[in-house]
């Protein structure tokens, strides 16, 4: 895949840009940290968290499970002996897995190919609701280790590039690959699970939350919007009941320190290629009074 | 099953290939793109092998070219494919779409406890999570077991004990002790579920320089070692030789394909070529080597991946 050479200035910056640093809000300073792989959004975001409000956190690479890596640069592929420079220390996959399962990790980001209100993933199959007894249209990749995490990890930040398709976030996955807050079977609380489950859910439109109560306890809620995005657009986009929160604002624009650090970790660009063509054009200024220009 | 003790345990790659039978369940080690076993799944492609039950974790080319190739009946991976970079496994897609391929998938810390009961010696070990997600429906398998000291319950897995694990090391000497870099992956773990590990490694050296560097996987769990130079080619075997992302990139064109274009891989890269001798040559020795420059620079790291 061709890459081209971001076009963002100290004065503008880019949706993707943009996006990457909105997920890295969402670690808070202090947490252990992970990522799976084939995620370079999450992965950037991650060393830009690192870099600049949450210093103090753990971050596990999410294929090579170095602990702190400080890369020369992040590379197209998630287990790359780049994504363990600088780290003093590298766990075993099963030390890193122990530790997830027993609760000693506080966050780990996850997308899927479908995403409902719940914030349960779809990375395995689309198009047979009953597979495998149907054969699916797409066979995706698969889970990697989602099916065990989701269930213990303290946070899950979810997020998806391709809202706008109309096909990401949807009423009913055709398959729960990774729990959200509730599924057929029950919620996490009759399940068992230790986690909180799915804390933010991040879009190229908008950014969710989930209610921590009540009768809709565990259902995605709109918090904030891109600026060039309205709520008709992301209505549209969005296959469960739109739930708007009361104080809904604009997504707080990129600080210069934190659109620094994300090109200097990311001159491949790799968080690109999450991206359609179109969303990668979408760019942003500051204007005179601070205040962020579509 | 009894360790392996013979004292020279070098074999050439296709004698070593030998051990894998048809049906055979066989756990490939490393994971992505980094370390796969490329000489020996290219070699059982050249030997026909077929109906294989493959299980690991988070693989990409080893899997979508046995898949390709006719050689895989059943895929217990947590993950097939490329990455973001280069997107779905083309061939792996497409048999489980058309459901000649059955796929298992199956979740990390899952088959990690399905390896650790198999060397433990229990007949199960509980896991967490799954419980709600669809993935039990592709494993009928499973059970439900309740504490009996916390009335929790939780879901049963039974052990994991593949046929044979294969493995490209760093280095490793006569007897197959083997040194590898991390991330290991599930390597260790494979090695001792399986009944047999058959390896291949950069070089064969001395027990002293294997032991000065490291051993990652005794000997005594070796059942045999080839030395084959980029044996995992086109994944990475660092600090030997980074991934070759253009040489997969044109996998994964050929694969999309299909038909004609991916029998034009595999003929060129796999079965027209009668060893990894030949594999090398045909790749281009000087491209090879091209992919040891990561480490003069991270100008010319990077620039091995644009």
């Amino acid at each position: 895949m061709e890459r081209a050479v971001h076009v963002s200035t100290a004065d503008s910056f880019s949706l993707d840009e943009w996006f990457v640093i909105a997920l890295a809000r969402t670690i808070r300073d202090g947490e252990v940290t992970f990522h799976g792989f084939g995620s370079p959004c999450a992965q950037v975001a991650m060393h830009v968290a690192k870099r600049t409000h949450a210093r103090r956190m753990l971050l596990v690479e999410g294929a090579t499970y170095a602990c702190n890596p400080d890369p020369p640069f992040i590379p197209p592929t998630g287990n790359d002996a780049s994504l363990q420079r600088g780290a003093a220390y590298r766990m075993r996959f099963e030390e890193f897995f122990d530790a997830a399962i027993r609760g000693d990790v506080d966050r780990m980001f996850l997308s899927g190919g479908q995403i409902d209100g719940y914030g349960n993933t779809n990375v395995t199959a689309i198009g047979a609701d009953d597979y495998p007894a149907t054969l699916p249209k797409v066979k995706l990749g698969g889970g990697g280790g989602g099916c065990n995490l989701a269930a213990t990890i303290g946070h899950l930040t979810l997020w998806t590039t391709r809202h706008r398709s109309g096909r990401a976030l949807v009423q009913h996955c055709d398959f729960i690959t990774d729990m959200g807050h509730r599924t057929p079977a029950g919620s996490r609380s009759g399940l068992g699970y230790s986690g909180g489950g799915p804390q933010w859910l991040v879009t190229e439109l908008g950014i969710f939350d989930f209610d921590t109560e009540g009768d809709t306890q565990g259902a995605a809620r709109l918090r904030q919007l891109f600026p060039d995005v309205d709520l008709e657009t992301v209505r549209a986009a969005t296959g469960f009941e739109l739930r708007v929160a009361p104080d809904l604002s604009s997504v707080r624009p990129p600080s210069a320190a934190e659109l620094a650090v994300l090109r200097g970790i990311d001159p491949l660009g790799v968080r690109r290629s999450e991206f359609s063509a179109a969303e990668l054009r979408r760019t942003f200024s500051y204007s005179a009074s601070g205040r962020c220009q579509c | 099953m009894g360790f392996h003790l013979d004292p020279d345990k070098r074999v050439p790659v296709d004698r070593a290939a030998t051990l894998v039978a048809d049906g055979a369940m066989v756990a490939l080690g490393g994971g992505l793109s980094a370390r796969l076993p490329m000489a020996l799944v290219r070699e059982l492609i050249r030997q026909g092998r077929q109906g294989l039950h493959v299980v690991g974790s988070a693989h990409g080319i080893d899997v979508d070219l046995l898949v390709a190739a006719g050689a895989i009946a059943v895929c217990e991976e947590s993950y097939v494919g490329f990455e973001q970079d280069l997107g779905l496994a083309p061939a792996f897609r497409r048999a489980a779409e058309r459901g000649t391929i059955e796929v298992r998938e199956s979740c990390c810390d899952t088959i990690l406890m399905q390896l650790r009961a198999a060397e433990f010696g229990l007949p199960f070990l509980p896991v967490r999570g799954v419980r709600g997600s669809d993935i039990l429906r592709l494993h009928p398998e499973y059970g439900e077991v309740r504490c009996p000291f916390t009335a929790e319950t939780l879901v049963a897995v039974p052990p994991l004990r593949p046929d044979i694990v294969l493995i490209h090391a760093l280095l490793a000497d006569r007897q197959g002790n083997l040194h590898l870099e991390q991330p290991y992956v599930l390597d260790e773990r494979f090695a001792a579920a399986s009944r047999n590990v058959v390896a291949t490694a950069e070089r064969i050296v001395s027990t002293e320089e294997v032991a000065a560097a490291g051993i990652t996987i005794p000997g005594h769990l070796v059942a045999a070692v080839s030395e084959v130079p980029f044996g995992a080619h086109p994944s990475s075997c660092y600090p030997a030789y980074a991934y070759d992302r253009p040489h997969l990139a044109g996998y994964v064109r050929a694969a999309a394909a299909g038909d004609g274009e991916l029998a034009c891989y595999l003929e060129r890269f796999v079965t027209g070529v009668p060893d990894e001798e030949g594999y090398r040559k045909v790749v281009g020795e000087e491209h090879l080597s091209a992919l040891g420059r990561w480490s003069e620079s991270t100008t010319a790291w990077k620039g091995l991946f644009t």
